[in-house]
């Protein structure tokens, strides 16, 4: 397995070698082109920054962003189908849906051109795939946060933003999997469905506080579970008797936070992801092969691990959560 | 010998005739089902957990039966009419995001009656468009509103905007921390009823008396029970059809709004996916989805148990894969018990 990736990744920089020769006269540059699911999102403006950045600091390689308008997968799928006739030397690929965009990454990797994606965990034609971090993990974070704030010992529950959301779920069992180190703490009602919705998560999280009133501690799942379970907790006036961590944006939480109903959340920072899929698809064009265990200089990529991915890829991931609170949401503009 | 069983048979006789009775008078009181399954939910509920009976928790049912109620007196005029809506959620997601952005960037100092009105209005407007769609198109209601559904839904993230909206106009978040009373909960909290229910009940009295008292409520029925009938006794099947369309896009911009007050923010993915749990609450309360019945009391009775097993199965330790499960038996439970309605009252 290792000697046939080896042999793909070297006939693969021979390749990219005898391409680079014709490119180097109109410019020095590689070019690596970041596509992302839409452009104007305030995650993925974010993402621009990381990825303008690494062209800046980094001569020799041209980097740049390019979205569809609106979220649509053939829309992603033409812009791409674009570059690669173009022949740019590396895609960067965030994939709206990545089933519908197997066959035309199979052609820019047919043409030499270097693939990394990043949430994609089940795409088969991708060369690197880059995950911020490992969700059992993501969700045992959650769970340290929560044991922490309440001494360890007291009733706490969980949310999903439904059962049939995969990442959800596996964020929920993951703290459940941590918290079962101790004895004291209980789950009680666990993986209440919000539905996306902070005024379900709201209301689930009051009929909670009814059913067990002791109760101290919950964790989000969707980004707005956290939204609601604040509400019912500042409603409440529990503020300082509750430990309330989950996913969420610091702008879409800050008023939470800062009331203390949410004690603290956490996120990937999409200008780091921007930033390491930048260098995975450098070290990609120069040959170089990432391990477990390397440092990307970037904080949370600093001990990645690497893992077969479902097709000749690997999958690259970090622990690149981002935790926020009350006193630095304001540092984040989205 | 003899006497015994002739008594016997005259006591079968009798439990025959008041099971027939019964039933006879069910079939006019369907609201009775939802009422029954409500006192032993609640029933049970407070058996295992004391909990339960706290005027707060009933403040809580009421409070979040409100946006549900509103749709769901829309289905009920629709499915009367022999129509069938899922746009709904959609109309009152378009309305209250789209509205909300406008009122925050064009006229900020909004009061909310004019919001409340240009919910309606944009809400009415939508729903007629289905209800042209389907007269004017004669294509089967449940076809067209997928159709709206998707489209509306579609225009609102791809050109309005798919962004969590927090800061809502001080009108609308004022109005939604507005109540009516508030009963202290166990920890001290206070829990209010919310001055939006009133709402609720505003439009089930206006809904109950136009179906009621009105020509358009009779023209209604008439319509849902026999559209070829009505046609030749002169009721105009078309208008029917647009107004109740309309009408229920009426209260699904209101809906929306209200939705967005008690929540103090406006999420464009909201409300999506619930409009099977409004359709089972009006089918639960008696109204068919074939036409011609449903009564606005049973609606609001199915509502309320649909609120009420959503909510409090939590208090009991139910787990939550569980308490859709529990729900799906009760819709199945209605369907019988009404299929086994028209059946006996038949005979």
């Amino acid at each position: 397995m290792l000697k046939n990736n080896n042999l793909l990744l070297a006939s693969f920089v021979a390749s990219v070698a005898m391409l680079g020769t014709g490119a180097a006269t109109a410019q020095d540059d590689k070019e690596v082109v970041t596509v992302v699911k839409v452009t104007g999102e305030n995650w993925f403006t974010r993402m621009e920054e990381g990825v303008t950045l690494y062209g800046e600091e980094h001569d020799g390689i041209g980097t740049r962003q390019v979205g569809p308008a609106r979220a649509d997968a053939a829309q992603q799928a033409a812009i791409i189908e674009d570059l690669i006739s173009q022949e740019v030397d590396a895609l960067a690929i965030v994939p709206m849906d990545p089933s519908t965009l197997e066959g035309v990454l199979r052609r820019a990797m047919g043409r030499g051109i270097a693939v990394i994606t990043h949430e994609a965990d089940s795409l088969q034609n991708t060369q690197l795939n880059l995950e911020a971090f490992d969700n059992a993990e993501f969700g045992a974070h959650f769970a340290e946060d929560i044991a922490e704030c309440m001494g360890h010992e007291g009733q706490w529950t969980s949310f999903v933003g439904s059962l049939g959301s995969l990442t959800h779920v596996q964020w929920a069992d993951g703290g459940e999997e941590y918290m079962a180190q101790f004895p004291e703490m209980e789950l009680v009602s666990p993986k209440n469905e919000s539905f996306n919705d902070a005024n379900r998560a709201y209301e689930l999280a009051k009929e909670i506080l009814r059913a067990y009133p002791d109760i101290k501690g919950f964790q989000g799942g969707s980004a707005i579970d956290v939204i609601g379970i604040g509400r019912a907790v500042e409603e409440a006036g529990l503020e300082d008797e509750t430990c309330v961590y989950g996913l969420g944006l610091p702008q879409d939480t800050s008023a939470y936070l800062e009331s203390g109903a949410v004690d603290g959340i956490a996120f990937w920072d999409p200008k780091d992801a921007g930033y390491v899929m930048n260098i995975l698809a450098d070290k990609f064009l120069n040959g170089e092969e990432i391990k477990t265990g390397d440092d990307l200089g970037v904080s949370g990529y600093e001990d990645v691990t690497v893992t077969d991915g479902p097709g000749e890829g690997k999958i690259v991931r970090g622990q690149a959560w981002v935790d926020v609170d009350a006193s630095n949401w304001s540092d984040y503009p989205f | 010998m003899i006497t015994i069983e002739s008594s016997h048979n005259n006591l079968d006789g009798v439990a025959q005739k008041v099971l027939r009775n019964f039933w006879v008078w069910s079939a006019h009181h369907p609201a009775i089902f939802p009422l029954f399954l409500i006192v032993v939910t609640c029933l049970s509920v407070g058996a295992i957990n004391a909990d339960f009976w706290q005027l707060s928790n009933l403040f809580d049912i009421l409070r979040a039966s409100v946006v549900r109620g509103l749709f769901a007196l829309g289905v009920l005029v629709v499915l009367a009419s022999g129509g069938l809506d899922v746009s709904f959620t959609a109309i009152a997601a378009f309305v209250m995001y789209t509205l909300t952005l406008f009122v925050v960037n064009v006229v900020p100092d909004l009061g909310i009656v004019p919001i409340f009105g240009i919910a309606g209005i944009m809400g009415a407007g939508l729903g007629a468009l289905n209800g042209l769609l389907v007269s004017y198109l004669r294509a089967p209601a449940l076809i067209v509103t997928i159709g709206t559904q998707y489209m509306l839904r579609g225009f609102l993230l791809t050109f309005i905007g798919t962004a969590l909206f927090m800061n809502i106009p001080s009108a609308m978040d004022a109005f939604g921390r507005l109540n009516i009373i508030t009963a202290t909960a166990a920890r001290g909290s206070e829990i209010g009823l919310p001055v939006y229910f009133l709402i609720l009940i505003l439009a089930a009295t206006v809904t109950w008396w136009m179906l009621k008292h009105t020509l358009i409520g009779r023209a209604i029925f008439a319509v849902g029970g026999k559209p070829d009938v009505a046609e030749r006794l002169g009721y105009r099947v078309k208008s029917v059809r647009v107004f109740v369309f309309a009408y229920a896009g009426l209260l699904a911009g209101v809906a929306g709004v209200i939705h967005v007050t008690a929540n103090r923010l406006a999420n464009p993915f909201d409300l999506a996916g619930t409009e099977l749990a409004v359709i089972a609450a009006v089918v639960l309360g008696g109204a068919r989805i074939t036409g011609g019945m449903g009564s606005v009391v049973g609606t609001m009775l199915g509502v309320v148990l649909i609120t009420l097993v959503s909510n409090v199965l939590i208090l009991v330790g139910i787990p939550s894969a569980w308490q859709t499960a529990i729900l799906g038996a009760f819709i199945l439970f209605a369907g019988l018990f009404f299929s086994q309605l028209d059946r006996l009252a038949m005979r």
